[in-house]
């Protein structure tokens, strides 16, 4: 149903037909002004005009915010420390949950058919990632569990018990997997990377800190042993209680067991590869050395 | 099929998923659809030829951002995340709220000077004094009390004083907006 508008409505046939508007006929609504409150006049405003009696109140000479009068003030009785120390070079990840993951299938921006990478998240404008201001990746949320049911191959830098568990029973897989800094920025932004001409980088290994997390099978983490990833599976489905789907009778099973070579970034792409966008064509080396370090 | 040099290093090589076979290459070379192009190589340069290919830009096409909102795809009724798409028929009343370019209820809260909290409902059509009436009055039954609302009939859109947007949005949904 199209309704015809007629612009500025009522407003517009009383204004056409009151006076012109002038500074003879306006006012503010009332109780929107209020008097201001003059210091200092009147019988019982005057006299001291509210500063009080002598002393370094009535003076002005008050000491500066914080001074206790001599005793060692509040905010240097109590020792420093480290809270905040290095808190700009923190690693960041970004949360992502369950609720807005569902919301982003439902109108899909994000396809379930095809694994979900941090690539889909960021072209279906699920998440803003800024690889510049120490954002390691997206963390994956437990909060919206109860509603999740959406079968999906995803995967994210960080996941939390409760999320990998709702996936888990959906009969979905979840992966963590590592990105440093410059393999992000390509992850997130592919095509100024690839029309910039330089051949896809390989990801590099996680830091000394990082490590234990993603070789633990807990955090389904890319460096884990399979073996102990399916146990952990099996455990989880214990502690949530549901029973575990068996995923290697799906149709799509193929696509939900997909996961990226620790030195990948794209899926179906190599590192050392170089993608013309002008032409659709891929480039690739065939020099020994190249080869090896791009395969190592 | 696709061509890949993945060669996994001893360090990381420890029956990665061997069993269940889930990377997604092979590594059989097709020779058909490769074909050899030679670069003219510089002074001292060993080997500088190049593969060119076609077979996987497929993977980079799946990685373009698309540029338009995408349709959503059909639901029966509520989606799983509480989305509800528009009726069909666009509900008999003399008025009508769009919905907004990602297929949302325009109903937005703002808070102004740290305490001042409004309800706007944006994008809509027709007769917006009947939508007027209709929310002060469904305001008034939840709430018991008769809540200023402003009207601008320049921009078409209801400002009203309060955070309702939770409310009003499942009050439009219901009505089939």
């Amino acid at each position: 149903m199209s309704f015809t508008r007629k612009p500025g409505g009522k407003a517009l046939d009383i204004l056409q037909n009151l006076p012109r508007i002038s500074l003879a006929n306006l006012r503010p609504e009332p109780g929107t002004k209020k008097a201001e409150k003059k210091r200092g006049r009147g019988q019982h405003g005057g006299n001291r005009s509210g500063r009080g009696h002598k002393g370094e109140r009535q003076r002005g000479n008050r000491p500066r915010l914080g001074f206790e009068g001599g005793q060692t003030p509040f905010y240097l009785a109590i020792p420093k420390y480290g809270y905040n120390e290095g808190h700009s070079r923190r690693a960041q990840y970004q949360p992502l949950t369950l609720n807005r993951l569902q919301y982003l299938i439902d109108l899909g921006r994000v396809d379930p058919t095809q694994p979900i990478d941090l690539t889909q998240l960021v072209n279906g404008r699920g998440v803003t990632i800024q690889p510049q201001k120490r954002d390691y990746g997206v963390q994956l949320v437990g909060e919206g569990a109860g509603i999740f049911a959406a079968k999906v191959n995803i995967e994210v830098q960080m996941a939390s018990e409760e999320a990998i568990a709702a996936i888990e029973r959906n009969g979905g897989m979840v992966t963590t997997g590592f990105y440093d800094p410059r393999s992000l920025a390509v992850l997130c932004k592919p095509v100024p990377f690839f029309i910039s001409g330089q051949p896809i980088p390989k990801r590099m290994l996680p830091g000394e800190d990082m490590v234990p997390y993603y070789t633990d099978a807990a955090n389904r983490g890319y460096l884990a042993d399979p073996e102990k990833i399916q146990k952990a599976r099996i455990a989880l489905a214990q502690k949530y209680g549901y029973i575990l789907p068996d995923i290697s009778k799906d149709e799509l099973f193929h696509m939900l067991s997909m996961i990226k070579d620790p030195r990948q970034i794209f899926f179906g792409l190599s590192p050392g590869w170089v993608v013309n966008m002008a032409e659709k064509k891929i480039l690739k080396p065939t020099d020994d050395k190249l080869l090896q370090y791009y395969s190592s | 099929m696709s061509l890949s040099f993945i060669h996994r290093s001893a360090m990381l090589c420890r029956g990665f998923r061997a069993s269940l076979n889930l990377y997604d290459h092979t590594t059989r070379i097709p020779n058909t659809t490769i074909w050899l192009r030679t670069l003219c190589s510089s002074v001292g340069e060993a080997n500088t030829r190049i593969l060119q290919s076609t077979e996987e830009y497929k993977f980079v096409e799946r990685l373009i951002p698309p540029s338009r909102v995408p349709i959503p795809p059909k639901h029966d009724g509520p989606s799983p995340s509480g989305w509800t798409p528009p009726s069909e028929v666009p509900p008999a009343l003399p008025y009508m709220i769009r919905r907004s370019r990602m297929h949302n209820v325009p109903v937005y809260t703002d808070l102004t000077h740290g305490s001042r909290k409004t309800t706007l409902v944006r994008k809509v059509e027709g007769d917006i004094w009947a939508l007027e009436k209709d929310v002060k009055e469904y305001l008034q039954q939840l709430t018991g009390k008769d809540l200023p609302t402003q009207v601008n009939e320049v921009t078409m859109t209801l400002r009203v004083k309060g955070h309702f947007d939770t409310e009003l949005k499942k009050w439009l949904v219901e009505k089939g907006f």
